[in-house]
């Protein structure tokens, strides 16, 4: 299973809404890149949802009483980027932007 | 309703916990807060969540990681956050669903499972696990962050 979900600024912005975040790697473009990134960063948890996601579709019912999800994010994701979000059969997860692989993970039943 | 930005301190807005304040083994004060239709509604849209994925039996459920826009609140309880933390980690373990036709009342809590420095980044593991006011329990998580100071 895959999704190809296209960030934007707009999408980091709503999350942080969301959740509160007012940490300036996520919205200050300027402070970002003198962290040594290439942009401002998507909310990790935005991400880990994504896996998430395939997830809940792969297992159903299952998923909410048993399930597991656990994720390493090993890049950042920027605005721009196209990224790639899919779980296999055995449920190895990744995020994968043209970039090069940002997060890596497993879902399944416990 | 109980959004996560009414209970969150703002980063920048309390002097910041650096690395050497975390304690492991610190327990984090109990958080409650009410999770609400409104709130899983605008979850669902900002994660790109699939509709037809959460209707268990007939009954329409939460993402069950809705909860993960609290999780941050839990542990700035007793340690307010700094700028430019970056988020390395997480394990959710899921165990009964939130049903997003009514409110939830949740109970947070958690602790300091282990700090460490490798390769000169500065790591914190922490724990928090989410419960109804009844005591079902619901998601636990384990939770790896690097701050810069």
């Amino acid at each position: 299973m895959e999704r190809i979900i296209p960030q934007t600024q707009d999408m980091f912005d709503a999350y942080g809404r969301l959740n509160g975040d007012n940490d300036i790697l996520h919205y200050d473009p300027e402070y970002a890149r003198k962290r040594g990134f290439r942009g401002t960063l998507g909310h990790g948890l935005m991400y880990l949802a994504y896996v998430a996601d395939l997830a809940a579709r792969k297992y159903g019912k299952d998923w909410h009483y048993r399930g597991e999800i656990s994720v390493k994010f090993i890049a950042p994701v920027c605005p721009g980027d196209e990224l790639k979000v899919s779980l296999d059969d055995e449920g190895q997860a990744q995020c994968e932007s043209q970039f090069g692989k940002t997060l890596v993970g497993y879902a399944r039943l416990i | 309703m109980t959004r996560p930005s009414e209970i969150k301190p703002r980063e920048g807005d309390l002097p910041a916990a650096l690395y050497k304040d975390w304690q492991v083994g610190a327990e984090f004060p109990e958080l409650r807060f009410t999770i609400t239709p409104d709130v899983i509604d605008e979850y669902m849209s900002v994660v790109n969540a699939t509709p037809e994925a959460y209707v268990i039996d007939g009954r329409r459920a939460a993402p069950p990681n809705v909860v993960a826009v609290y999780l941050m609140a839990v542990m700035y309880r007793k340690y307010p956050p700094q700028q430019g933390g970056i988020m390395i980690g997480n394990t959710f373990t899921f165990y009964h669903p939130i049903w997003a036709d009514e409110d939830t009342v949740v109970v947070g809590t958690g602790k300091v499972e282990d700090k460490y420095e490798k390769k000169g980044r500065k790591y914190i593991c922490y724990s928090v696990d989410f419960t109804r006011d009844d005591g079902q329990k619901l998601t636990r998580i384990l939770h790896t962050s690097a701050f810069p100071e």
